[in-house]
């Protein structure tokens, strides 16, 4: 009699763990639906937030992410702030102390929806430089750079966009602030799958579209959706943000507008776009 | 938390046939679903794709809450057994602790199963640091060690410190992949969702 109840026990385990392998499996083919955060691949969800505004700035000269980084903003969680070397030395804040080093990776790439918002965000780090775009489809479009130093990342971007993050092997988490208003993910490390397909992560491209100098951001998730946006540089104080064209995996292009937008990837492990 | 990797075989082979039959078997059998487990999840290669639920930023805290749920149950499990074994003092065992012992252990394994699904299939078994090495061991070891408590428990003639040996194994197993996991996880990157 109670043979049955342990061995009932071993076996529901059994079961229920099949059933999470099975659901993992088939779960990159599916579109992010139902369980992730509300507001799965597109822009579905509106995230009803002010923050579209981080990115309505300052005319740059489109440049992919250049190295002219401001160190001096990881300041303010670091003592051993802006004389980050390439090997990152452990100088982090709180938590623990012991494997510290081993844990955080010196290239790495991050993607992840964003909680409750719609967006998604990737950070690629590479050495002691690091990179990061969110953006949700639509409104918002962020791209930010800084210093990485000891797993600790402080990047910001226009109008006060500031993204802190801690990195591991991999995973990461971290929050994103822009007009008063946080928002928190955390993000496992992208994996990269040998595949036809262009792999998750980050891709950017510009172009001129009718005179205007354009720049467009993707965040290619794990499951092989993804959100991008599409930036205007004007030159005017307000820049209409929109929803990024599909990006074809396939060939790493996107039509827009009449013209052919060619993505690169960003990436922290190849040092692509660094 | 000390590192106790093939905690799972702990058979002590007496030489009478009895008592020795009793635990070796389960004890091969337990080794072998910790193997099997590492082997998986050396083998397999890791996906870092991950199901997440709704409410939590991603998979990495709800295998951190799930986890804890596990350990504060396996708690449970020890107090639980030390009032069942009269071990507490001044304190008689109820007649619901035996159900209490039965369900919260019970729980505590369910609700650890998908953690480890989720870990071996999405981060595999892993060696690039101490903290991860000694996670990866317990991991399998716990599965072991808890599929051995499993087969020995509906036995009859055990002696009688096969039961409370088997479930400390299991315990410390478990609140040592707690510490290198869950505690490392909330202490690093944040007590949230």
């Amino acid at each position: 009699m109670k043979l049955n109840t342990s061995l009932v026990t071993l076996l529901t385990g059994l079961v229920l763990g099949a059933g999470v392998l099975v659901t993992s499996a088939v779960w990159p083919s599916g579109t992010s639906a139902a369980v992730t955060s509300p507001g799965g691949a597109y822009g579905t969800t509106s995230p009803a937030s002010p923050v579209p505004a981080a990115t309505t700035a300052a005319p740059t000269p489109a440049a992919s992410p250049s190295p002219t980084v401001a160190p001096a903003t990881a300041a303010s969680t670091s003592p051993a702030t802006a004389t980050a070397t390439a090997t990152a030395p452990a100088t982090a804040p709180a938590a623990t102390s012991s494997t510290r080093q081993a844990d955080v990776p010196s290239m790495a790439d991050y993607v992840s929806q964003v909680k409750g918002g719609g967006a998604a965000v990737a950070i690629s780090v590479h050495g002691d430089k690091a990179v990061a775009y969110i953006c949700n489809g639509h409104a918002v479009a962020a791209w930010l750079k800084g210093s990485a130093v000891g797993g600790t990342l402080n990047l910001t971007g226009k109008n006060g966009a500031h993204l802190s993050l801690n990195y591991r092997k991999s995973f990461a988490a971290g929050s994103f602030a822009a007009d008063g208003t946080k928002y928190r993910f955390s993000a496992p490390l992208v994996h990269r799958v040998s595949s036809v397909l262009r792999p998750p992560g980050l891709y950017e491209a510009t172009g001129v579209v009718h005179g205007v100098m354009i720049k467009a951001g993707w965040i290619v998730l794990p499951n092989g959706s993804q959100i991008g946006s599409v930036e205007y540089e004007t030159g005017f104080s307000v820049l209409p943000t929109a929803q990024a064209p599909v990006l074809n995996l396939a060939t790493g292009t996107a039509q827009y507008d009449g013209i052919t937008l060619v993505a690169s990837p960003i990436s922290g492990v190849t040092g692509s776009g660094f | 938390m000390t590192a106790q990797p093939e905690a799972s075989s702990p058979a002590p082979v007496p030489v009478s046939s009895g008592i020795g039959k009793l635990l070796i078997v389960p004890s091969l059998i337990g080794g072998l679903v910790a193997v099997a487990l590492g082997i998986y999840g050396r083998l397999h290669s890791p996906t870092g794709v991950v199901v997440n639920i709704a409410g939590f930023t991603s998979a990495g805290y709800v295998k951190s809450w799930l986890a804890t749920i596990a350990t504060v149950f396996a708690v449970v499990q020890v107090i639980s057994a030390l009032v069942m074994y009269g071990k507490i003092p001044r304190v008689t065992a109820p007649s619901w602790i035996g159900m209490l012992h039965q369900w919260s252990g019970r729980i505590a394994f369910l609700v650890a199963v998908p953690v480890a699904v989720n870990c071996l299939y999405a981060l595999g078994f892993q060696t690039y640091s101490t903290r991860v090495l000694i996670h990866s061991l317990l991991g399998c070891a716990f599965f072991g060690a808890f599929t051995v408590k499993m087969l020995i428990l509906p036995k009859r003639g055990l002696p009688g410190w096969a039961l409370p040996v088997a479930g400390a194994v299991v315990f410390t197993l478990l609140v040592g992949l707690w510490f290198t996991s869950a505690f490392w996880f909330f202490s690093t990157f944040g007590i949230h969702r």
